[in-house]
């Protein structure tokens, strides 16, 4: 029985993998169309429930982990299997779960699309993936998949592909993963040439590789090999760089707010709830590999990042933007979560972000297809994301309003609610960690604080302006416009996504993080007892602040009278996403482009200009030689000839043919032997 | 006694006009008899000379000899210069180039 | 007489067949053809399956696979003893899975072939006469042969390019040729130096012999090219020379930069079949010849050049890749595509570890396969509306869906997503070359770290022009009337292309088909050019 048993959970989750792609093969193969969504729906939740099973039972249990051999190069054998632990059951469940709600929200978010059998496809190859990427036990696999996540999300953002802003994020997006990528790279050269083996849980296991490898005198030391110590901190940093780039972390961010242009349900599922996380779970994986330098990167990476992107929320008009500010803000606390060593807090914050922002999207997407169907109706022109184009709709979609109200609430932290709990295990950890630190490092925790707080304004902000005031697209129209609430499809994920943005999915205790069964699924933690003050202060100095925040919000955004200077520098600085795609623009593409061309037009004129120039040097010179040996040497033998002709000729001239001129010659010359004869005898 | 000289000089003068008419006459049989000139004029050195030879009259019996080569070659040349006009329709030798090929 | 002259001898007889037949039958020497290939394709699929992996080839005449050997040339030389040339033939696991390859490339290119409209007997003719002298090529063991056929593949290429090319094929041709020849010219040099160095033991003749050849004991001593003698040639050790010769001989073909500007004119010129077989094959033949020869016959000069053969490998990385950032044309920019992925091929063998070799098969294997791939779709887009310029094309996946579908699998293919052959084969060069400095000091690290950018490059430049090309809306330089004319792909180039995606991802899923029949005669070939001699 014990034998048996981890195999069935193994295939088990092999098929939760597959039942997704199949819906990809299909799309590639099969000519009819229709009943696509069938599928996909089917396949996904099959998944989910092959999932849940496999949670329920593995939950805090023995790791599994079975291989089979792949294929050797040299005396190295490449195992590829799946290993299931509590990061990677709890990853699965919350990516089928989360699949499944966008599945049926696309039903009728996507229905009147002509190309839906793609879409269909592309989301089953991201799941297939992203599945994989959680179970994969081999670095090498986890890259692949990591690839693989990187390319359906490449197909779903460029899915409009008719649209140029589409198709160029799509292309901006994976060039931006793939600089992480190369970092993801190095560190399988570095890890593969240290210890001979990509294999998770022989590197990173208990008593793994790493953990066994030592730093002595500047020299990594592994059982198999060593090398200078400062690889192993460029090992952490690459991976790292991997993870920045998934996750959006600054400076590889810009990806992801372009990333908006695919469709909404797209960018819940892809880049807010799930693939965007692989980053931390990419980090949370290898943790054991990262040195004191390489945390502390992580948590200023993370840090400023949280930063960074909540004052661009701040500013921001278009409703996914500031969604996606938001994600990567709250990206940034899950990185700093990672970086002081509280990876339980990260993952714990990973999922309940989850399903928060992925409501908030959901919701987005609700508002921007009523509002299309009203510019399509109506025959209107106005951007149908514009937040300035919205205002007082809580009354029109009632069911929208509450459940984006949940989201938003659960994004703030605010008590009762799952980020509540997810933020104070940060924030608390945090401040611990600042404490056993030098001064200086008190900067984190406060910096985490007003980041937080900012959060609060710039979601309040959506909400009131969006849900709160009056309409004012309706300004200047006679007619009255009308929205309703989303159908069934829509309606009921978001709906059940509100109820898990709520405490009782997480915890049982709703003030207390200490409670939650994810923090203590993950082991090595030793902050859950509440052990000093923080553990109290925090959450109520946290929220007090917050809801003066969102006070603050209110008065400045619903009532009237209130005004703020939106082109003072600051402001605009925001609102231009502290121009990072122009600084990327003016340094990094437009180099590389000219770079490109110079370098072909050395190539063209200096290379290839180089052979031709041999080519006609050869051809110079054989007109050269071509020359020399028509007029000096074959001159020379054609002079030769023409001497004997000339004397020829010129003998000739004696021979007429007539006896007597013959005579006369003989005679001469007998006389001229005479003459000669007889002069000589006289000297 | 007529001397030595007198043979010689009337020779030289005999072989003389005969070379002329060789090289400059326009007709065969002229040529023909500027050879006879020369011949005798050869003859005439040969009897002249004789006078040194009274024993065996060396020189005499070789002008005998020749004037019979002499009458021969005459025929001959007469029976080539005959030959000469059936083809050409002339004799004369200045027209006659064919030596040249 | 064994399958290899099979392989070698069916292409050049149904060529002569082709010569003989009346040119009323010319619409039927293409079916000739691709059952020719076909063939070819089913005995080096039986090859493939019979090919025992166990034993290792390189350096070992006894284990060799499939040898044929015959005494061909013996001239008894006098005081010179006697001139020995074999005709012999054999495989082990660093030429096997190149008949294969061949076999499937040869066989699209036939059915590219059906665009070929004018002289069809002299096409086809030329075009066995090909096949058969590249496949003769991976075979031959004796040097002399391998010359032979080496040079014999110079001809029809000449004949095909400057025949059927584009609008600058004669200059392409011409410079195609003059530059190869200009490599192998000096190879010949080296070949009769190591001809008077070598002496066979088994009959104390000098040898063609390449396994010979390989082996330190079997030279003459004193003799140019013996180790022992050290000798030196315009102040440079002999055998150092040698392989620099013969490396520049091969480089020529890879090709590597800077020796590598006759590939973007040739590729471009080219008609369609030729293109599949240049990229395709021949620039295999010289990364199969270095392994073969310069690193098997002179390890020790291996050894002392890999920095600058690493150095040149990140070069051509890089170089081809910025080029290829850089064109207009499509055609030119897959060219320049292949520069920077035989790149990478240079890399993993100067390496000199079992990763990096092994990576550097797989990259020839996989770069085969994916540029036969990409020089069919583009000859297809020309063939359609004789234009292959990147900016007079827009929105084509609206137009030609099926044609996107394959042109999004060869790109992502080539610019290494995983699942395709091309990811793993580039993984591994670069781990190979990253390790080296551990494993034997051979490569620095930093030329992995290097190599991995041309990675993000290629990504740059496939990802920019499959957006310009096939996303947007479409807007075409030909308005309507290139609407009319740019079809989807048909059934026969489906045919074609199919198998080439699917052979891809097979080995990106499974490379173990691939390292399994490889991995011990890279093993053996790295353990014995690694060896201190």
């Amino acid at each position: 029985m014990e034998a048996v048993e981890p195999q069935k959970y193994v295939l088990l989750a092999l098929v939760a993998v597959l039942l997704p792609f199949c819906a990809f093969i299909r799309l590639l193969l099969a000519k009819n169309t229709s009943g696509s969504a069938f599928y996909a729906i089917t396949g996904i939740s099959l998944s989910f429930i092959i999932s849940i099973f496999i949670f329920s039972n593995t939950w805090n249990e023995q790791f599994i982990h079975q291989q089979v051999d792949w294929f050797t190069i040299g005396g190295t054998t490449f195992r590829v299997g799946i290993l299931i632990n509590n990061l990677s059951v709890l990853m699965m469940v919350l990516v089928t779960g989360i699949s499944l709600l966008v599945h049926v929200y696309s039903i009728a978010y996507m229905k009147k699309d002509p190309l839906i059998h793609r879409y269909w496809g592309y989301l089953g190859l991201f799941c297939a993936a992203m599945l994989l990427l959680v179970m994969a036990d081999n670095l090498l696999v986890l890259y692949m998949a990591w690839e693989l996540v990187g390319f359906s999300s490449y197909l779903l953002i460029g899915f409009w592909f008719t649209k140029d802003a589409a198709s160029q994020a799509a292309r901006k997006a994976f060039i931006m993963n793939r600089i992480g990528d190369i970092g993801f790279l190095i560190g399988l050269f570095i890890l593969y040439t240290q210890f001979g083996t990509l294999d998770i849980q022989k590197l990173f296991g208990q008593d793994g590789l790493v953990l066994s490898a030592t730093v002595h005198s500047d020299l990594w030391i592994s059982s198999i090999n060593q090398m200078p110590a400062t690889w192993l901190t460029i090992a952490g940093i690459a991976f790292f760089m991997g993870a920045v780039a998934k996750s959006a972390q600054f400076p590889l961010h810009t990806w992801l707010p372009d990333a908006m242009e695919g469709p909404t349900s797209v960018s819940s599922l892809i880049h807010a709830a799930t693939m965007v996380a692989a980053g931390v779970f990419l980090v949370a994986r290898i943790f054991p590999l990262f040195n004191d330098t390489v945390l502390l990167v992580i948590t200023i990476t993370g840090l400023f990042t949280a930063l960074m992107a909540a004052t661009i929320a701040l500013t921001q008009n278009d409703i996914k933007r500031i969604l996606a500010f938001s994600t990567i803000s709250q990206l940034g606390f899950m990185m700093l979560a990672m970086g002081i060593g509280a990876v339980d807090g990260g993952i714990f914050h990973l999922a309940t972000h989850a399903f928060f922002k992925c409501l908030l999207f959901l919701a987005a997407g609700a508002l921007i297809h009523a509002l299309a169907h009203l510019k399509e109706k109506d025959d209107l022109d106005f951007d149908i994301q514009d937040i300035r184009n919205m205002g007082g709709l809580r009354t029109l979609m009632p069911v929208t309003f509450y459940t984006m109200l949940v989201a938003s609430i659960a994004l703030i932290g605010l008590p009762l609610t799952s980020g509540y709990l997810s933020k104070d295990a940060i924030l608390i950890r945090a401040f611990e960690w600042a404490e056993s630190k030098a001064l200086i490092f008190t900067i984190v925790p406060y910096t985490a604080l007003l980041v937080s707080w900012l959060t609060a304004f710039y979601i309040s902000r959506l909400i009131f302006k969006v849900f709160f005031g009056k309409w004012r697209l309706q300004k200047g129209f006679k007619n009255i416009f009308t929205l309703h609430d989303s159908p069934a499809e829509m309606k009921y994920p978001m709906i059940i996504l509100a109820v898990c943005c709520l405490f009782p999915l997480f915890s049982s205790n709703p003030l207390l993080f200490e409670t939650s069964w994810i923090l203590n699924g993950f082991h090595g933690t030793n902050s859950l007892q509440r052990v000093n003050a923080y553990h109290t202060i925090i959450p109520a100095a946290v929220n007090t602040i917050s809801i003066m925040v969102m006070y603050i919000c209110y008065r400045w955004y619903v009532k009237p009278g209130y005004s703020i200077a939106n082109n003072n520098l600051l402001y605009r600085f925001s609102e231009n996403q502290w121009y990072f795609n122009c600084i990327y623009d003016v340094l990094v593409v437009k180099p590389v482009n000219t770079f490109a061309k110079a370098i072909f037009w050395f190539e063209r004129k200096v290379v290839d200009g180089l052979v031709n120039l041999t080519g006609r040097a050869g051809l110079l010179f054989s007109a050269i030689s071509a020359w020399v040996d028509e007029y000096i040497i074959d001159a020379a033998v054609n002079n030769l000839a023409l001497l004997a002709k000339k004397i020829g000729d010129f003998t000739r001239h004696f021979q007429t043919g007539r006896v007597q001129h013959y005579l006369v010659t003989m005679l001469l010359f007998v006389l001229t032997v005479f003459v000669l004869k007889y002069f000589s005898q006289l000297l | 006694m007529i001397p030595l000289a007198h043979f010689l000089i009337i020779s030289a003068i005999l072989f003389c006009i005969g070379l002329y008419a060789v090289l400059s006459k326009k007709n065969a049989i002229q040529v023909l008899i500027g050879i006879e000139f020369m011949l005798n004029a050869g003859i005439l050195n040969f009897v002249a000379f004789s006078k040194y030879d009274r024993i065996n009259s060396g020189g005499q019996v070789f002008a005998l000899f020749a004037i019979v080569l002499a009458a021969a070659s005459v025929a001959v040349a007469l029976a080539i210069i005959l030959n000469v006009y059936k083809k050409y329709n002339t004799i004369d030798p200045s027209k006659i180039n064919e030596l040249r090929d | 007489m064994s399958l290899l002259s099979i392989l070698i001898f069916m292409p050049l007889i149904a060529g002569l067949i082709i010569l003989i037949l009346p040119s009323s039958f010319q619409q039927k020497f293409k079916y000739v053809t691709l059952l020719i290939t076909i063939l070819q394709l089913l005995i080096s699929g039986f090859i493939y399956f019979q090919f025992d992996p166990s034993v290792a080839g390189v350096h070992l005449e006894s284990q060799f696979q499939l040898v044929e050997k015959l005494a061909w040339i013996r001239l008894d030389l006098g005081s010179g003893g006697k001139l020995e040339i074999d005709y012999f033939l054999g495989i082990d696991g660093l030429s096997m899975p190149f008949l294969f390859l061949t076999s499937l490339v040869m066989a699209v290119a036939v059915l590219a072939s059906w665009e070929i409209k004018t002289n069809l007997k002299a096409f086809f003719a030329l075009f066995l006469l090909l096949d058969a002298a590249i496949m003769g090529v991976f075979c031959a063991l004796d040097f002399f042969l391998f010359y032979i056929f080496y040079e014999l593949m110079l001809l029809p290429l000449y004949f095909l390019i400057g025949m059927w090319g584009g609008v600058r094929r004669e200059y392409a041709a011409i410079k195609f040729f003059l530059y190869t020849l200009f490599g192998s010219v000096f190879m010949l040099l080296v070949i009769i130096g190591l001809y008077f160095s070598v002496i066979n033991p088994a009959t104390g003749n000098h040898t063609f012999n390449m396994i010979t050849m390989m082996d330190p004991a079997n030279f003459v001593q004193g003799s140019i090219f013996s180790i022992a003698a050290n000798q030196e040639l315009f102040g440079v050790p002999a055998r150092l020379l040698a392989f620099i010769v013969l490396f520049i001989a091969f480089a020529i073909k890879v090709p590597i930069v800077p020796l590598h500007t006759w590939l973007p004119d040739a590729h471009v010129e080219a008609p369609t079949p030729v293109s599949i077989i240049l990229a395709g094959i021949l620039l295999k033949i010289g990364g199969y010849g270095i392994l073969r020869i310069c690193f098997s016959m002179f390890p020790d000069a291996a050894s002392q050049s890999s920095w600058w053969l690493g150095l040149i490998g990140v070069i051509s990385i890089i170089y081809g890749a910025l080029n290829a950032l850089a064109q207009t044309d499509l055609k030119r920019l897959i060219a320049y595509s292949s520069v920077s992925h035989m790149g990478f091929v240079l890399l993993g063998i100067a390496s000199g570890t079992v990763e990096g070799t092994s990576g550097a098969m797989l990259q020839m294997i996989s770069h085969g396969i994916l540029s036969a791939m990409l020089f069919y779709l583009v000859g297809m887009l020309y063939e359609r509306v004789h234009d292959r310029d990147i900016y007079s094309f827009r929105g084509l996946a609206t137009l030609m869906p099926a044609f996107t579908v394959f042109i999004m699998i060869a790109f992502f293919a080539s610019l290494g997503l995983p699942g395709f052959s091309a990811f793993i084969a580039e993984a591994f060069t670069l781990i190979g070359a990253f390790s080296s400095e551990s494993v034997n000091g051979w490569l620095p690290r930093w030329m992995a770290i290097g190599g991995s950018i041309g990675i993000l490059l290629s990504a740059a430049y496939f990802l920019w022009t499959l957006q310009r090309m096939f996303f947007g809306q479409t807007r075409l330089k030909g308005g309507t009337d290139w609407a009319l004319q740019l079809s989807d792909v048909n059934l026969r180039e489906k045919f074609a292309l199919v198998p080439l995606a699917i052979m891809a991802l097979i080995l990106g899923i499974l490379p173990s088909i691939a390292f399994d029949k490889m991995n011990t005669s890279v093993i053996e070939f790295v353990r014995f050019i690694t060896l201190k001699q």
